[in-house]
């Protein structure tokens, strides 16, 4: 039977496990060299990058440190620094 | 809205935190996927990385915020089928599964549900074996590939046979829409997913190639170049066929050769000049089929 079915949202306490605490180095971001191309969300696998007021910033609440968006951004803004230096 | 928007700008309907590994390309699949298909999802996914990962959810609770079915590795396809039938055609019916529940153990459903022309989305994320168990070497893993069932010694040298080609494969039961995907070509990848969606009267297979930093032995950043080294040597070629249309999508004028894909993980450390070359051949004449394909020569 074919009716207007629209699937109800999960529950917002989802599932989810604390992966900042594997964290070894944790990406920072200079902005003196950013400019604002977003290849780092696009890249991200934890969707740790977020645009807010025009600026592309880190959210490290999830940011397991993987080092992808260190790696592909293309003016090497993103910086790989070991956790608890800065 | 441009695909950076779109990836920005959507709801990421999957658990912040789940258990993949630091730089898995299939969590950023996954995550990718669904903001594209959106809220009015059901998602089935088999026993594999992304269910290991916790996106099924444990004890009553759930990993994305659409409905999730784990389903058996042999019946995913069958439950789409089912799924569809009982909710019709407003809702969006998709499976996420590795290679080794497509191409090895779910592929007589997946089979028969291609050739019924069911209206569902079939994705699968290619990691080359059945990583979430340990790296076992499934159809769909590269000749000479050290797995822990080829394992590598004075008698073994990796796994012997070619690497089964399953995007073509499907190609033959001439569904609707089928594409091969990968994470590094984003724009591309955000394209052909909304394509996927907006097909509405027959089976739709993506194929996602998803490099695994774990077991290939690799740095996780790397992961993204590995999955662009693979398009540029043409392991992986990015093509569409749409309703029988084949089409190039980012079309390789200029191939690397195949070696340096091969010199970036530890996987391929051992593979003699010898073993690279049977995969080169390998690589060029499947290049040539889909070129036939496409019809340019």
């Amino acid at each position: 039977m074919a009716r207007d079915f629209i699937t109800p949202k999960g529950d917002e306490g989802i599932y989810q496990i604390d992966t900042a605490s594997w964290r070894t180095y944790k990406p920072v971001m200079d902005k003196d060299i950013c400019v604002e191309c977003g290849i780092c969300l696009t890249y991200c696998p934890v969707n740790s990058i977020h645009k807010e007021n025009e600026k592309y910033i880190i959210d490290l609440s999830y940011c397991k440190g993987c080092g992808i968006c260190a790696n592909e951004c293309p003016k090497k803004a993103i910086d790989m620094v070991t956790e608890g230096d800065k | 809205m441009n695909y950076i928007e779109l990836l920005d700008k959507k709801p990421d309907l999957v658990t912040p935190g789940t258990s993949a590994c630091q730089g898995c390309p299939a969590e950023l699949s996954l995550r990718a996927t669904l903001k594209v298909l959106g809220e009015n999802t059901i998602m089935c996914i088999p026993p594999g990385c992304m269910a290991g990962a916790g996106c099924v959810g444990w004890n009553f609770d759930s990993g994305l915020k659409v409905p999730v079915h784990i389903t058996l590795l042999d019946n995913t396809a069958a439950v789409l089928t089912g799924i569809n039938e009982a909710h019709g055609r407003d809702v969006t019916v998709a499976a996420f599964a590795g290679d080794g529940a497509t191409s090895d153990c779910g592929f007589q459903s997946l089979s028969a549900t291609a050739e019924r022309g069911e209206n569902v989305i079939y994705i699968c994320y290619d990691n080359e074996g059945y990583m979430n168990t340990g790296f076992q070497r499934s159809g769909s893993t590269t000749k000479g590939s050290m797995t822990s069932t080829t394992p590598v010694g004075e008698v073994g040298k990796g796994k012997e046979q070619q690497k089964k080609d399953l995007p073509l494969i499907m190609a033959m039961h001439n569904p609707a829409y089928l594409a091969t995907l990968s994470p590094s070509h984003m724009s591309d990848f955000v394209k052909k997913m909304e394509k996927a969606k907006s097909i509405k009267d027959g089976f739709v297979y993506l194929h996602i190639f998803s490099p695994c930093p774990t077991g290939w032995g690799f740095d996780g950043a790397k992961s993204i170049e590995v999955a662009r080294k693979a398009v540029e040597t043409n392991i992986f070629p990015l093509y569409e066929v749409d309703h029988g249309e084949y089409k190039l999508t980012v079309p390789n004028k200029n191939p690397k050769p195949v070696s340096e894909l091969f010199g970036m993980m530890k996987k391929f450390r051992h593979v003699s000049e010898q073993g690279i070359q049977d995969v080169q051949n390998y690589v060029d004449k499947k290049y040539k089929t889909l070129q036939a394909l496409v019809g340019q020569e």
